[in-house]
């Protein structure tokens, strides 16, 4: 474990070090504070789900920034050469980076919780479903960032990293529209495969495994194929 | 075992590397001897680079076998890489970092005790007098202490071996004169193993040398039974 910590602590000096991390928190808040101004006002409902489905998309749009660099910058400087002729796992390294990513959106998610602490003295939220919500867009947010660190595992050039990443993440969120398209068992599988099909329950507060399973299935998966791709030598 | 019953500090037996229709090291058989400086030459695009990848588990082999101090770079690549300290052709850094956070960054990657990493790093700096420098941000460093800092780190876990792809790529003459004094002192206490391309130094710097030319070794000759390195180079290439 220590090599892992010993990353960890690594990557998260170079994302707290680096204006992306900044940036990123910055219009995250922004967008969200906006968001929840209005709607707040709009329908003057205590509950968080639209700040949640709002969270939603902006990390589709933003994760790729913040994985794009991940192995893409250490391929092309070649630090990526010390680390893998350094005495450690690969997996450690995977997980180091995915931590310390996870690590940033965390902190935005928390940022976000003044907006619960405002419908919790001005109004009589259900809790139910904003503790679920913010399990949502942590399960979300983990398989966003392992999916855009396998694909800049892929490439060296990080706009091709991002571009991988956002289309990735486009074709999930859309996968069950072409549903009807196609024939059985296919169907089913592009339907189970939607992002946004297995984001909406939670955030509205219908927690299910099955759910929680895709998340948690996809984001180990493209954590191990992550992996395999640095074992690749 | 080498001829004096001694266990080699780095044995390559029949190792290739093949990409595609391309062979980038055939068939190579090699023995570097504990505490020498052995130098791989031959032109650009020999495969030396790429031996050197292999030794140090950045790529695997397609056939044949590397041991370091007795550990298969493959089937116990982490044992193995923990007796070699490498610096890359290209010196890569963390820009970010500065020289010292650098450097206890590797030190701790590399295994040493958390209560040795200042020491560690302590005697590096001075080694490679970065002490200067020791508290400026890697990305503002000249090219010759970028070199000199890219082999503190391979240093810093006192290894039994070095490897040095084209150790005195890109420095000034002066810097040169400097790195070759510093492998030179690195010998004895640490097996030196290095790929370059400019015979006047390997003549001055190695202890034995090998002619890589197009993935294979063409020969092993000591430095001191070399009348001169170009004469060999030109006669078999």
């Amino acid at each position: 474990m220590r090599p892992l910590v010993i990353l960890f602590r690594k990557e998260l000096h170079a994302t707290f070090t680096s204006p992306i991390a900044y940036t990123m928190a910055t219009v995250f808040l922004l967008v969200l504070g906006y968001t929840f101004s209005l709607t707040l006002f709009a329908t003057k409902v205590a509950n968080l789900n639209y700040i949640f489905h709002q969270v939603y998309v902006l990390s589709i749009l933003l994760v790729p920034v913040l994985t794009m660099r991940a192995f893409a910058e250490e391929r092309r400087t070649d630090t990526l050469e010390l680390l893998l002729t350094a005495p450690v796992r690969e997996i450690w390294i995977v997980l180091a980076k995915f931590l310390a990513a996870l690590s940033l959106m965390i902190l935005m998610f928390l940022g976000s919780l003044a907006y619960a602490v405002v419908l919790g003295l001005y109004g009589e939220p259900d809790w139910g479903p904003i503790y679920s919500g913010y399990l949502a867009v942590l399960l979300n947010a983990s398989l966003l960032l392992a999916l855009g660190l396998l694909m800049s595992s892929l490439t060296e050039n990080q706009v091709v990293a991002a571009a991988l990443s956002l289309g990735t993440f486009l074709m999930l969120w859309f996968a069950d529209s072409v549903a009807y398209l196609l024939p059985q068992p296919f169907e089913l599988f592009a339907v189970n495969l939607s992002l946004i099909g297995h984001f909406k329950p939670l955030a509205s507060g219908e927690v299910f495994l099955s759910d929680i399973g895709y998340f948690t299935t996809v984001t180990l998966l493209a954590l191990f194929l992550t992996t395999r791709r640095l074992m690749e030598r | 075992m080498s001829e004096g019953g001694e266990t080699p500090a780095i044995l390559a037996e029949g190792v290739c590397k093949r990409y595609r229709s391309l062979t980038a090291v055939d068939h190579l058989d090699l023995n570097v001897r504990r505490g020498e400086v052995f130098c791989l030459f031959g032109p650009n695009g020999s495969g030396k680079t790429t031996f050197l990848r292999m030794l140090t588990g950045y790529i695997s082999p397609s056939a044949g076998q590397i041991t370091v101090a007795g550990h298969d770079v493959v089937r116990d690549g982490l044992a193995a890489r923990c007796k070699i300290g490498y610096v890359p052709e290209t010196a890569p850094l963390y820009g970010h970092m500065r020289v010292d956070e650098f450097l206890r960054f590797m030190a701790r990657l590399r295994g040493v005790a958390s209560t040795a990493v200042e020491a560690a790093v302590e005697r590096v700096v001075g080694l490679l007098a970065l002490g200067e420098v020791v508290r400026k941000p890697v990305r503002v460093l000249s090219r010759g202490y970028r070199q000199r800092t890219a082999l503190a780190q391979a240093l810093v876990h006192e290894p039994e071996i070095v490897v040095l792809d084209e150790p005195t790529n890109g420095l000034d003459p002066r810097q040169i004169v400097e790195m070759r004094g510093l492998i030179r002192s690195l010998a004895g206490r640490h097996t030196i193993l290095m790929s370059s391309h400019i015979l006047s130094e390997i003549e001055k710097t190695a202890d034995r040398a090998g002619l890589l030319l197009d993935g294979k070794l063409l020969g092993v000759r000591a430095i001191a039974e070399v009348a001169d390195l170009e004469s060999w180079f030109l006669s078999v290439t």
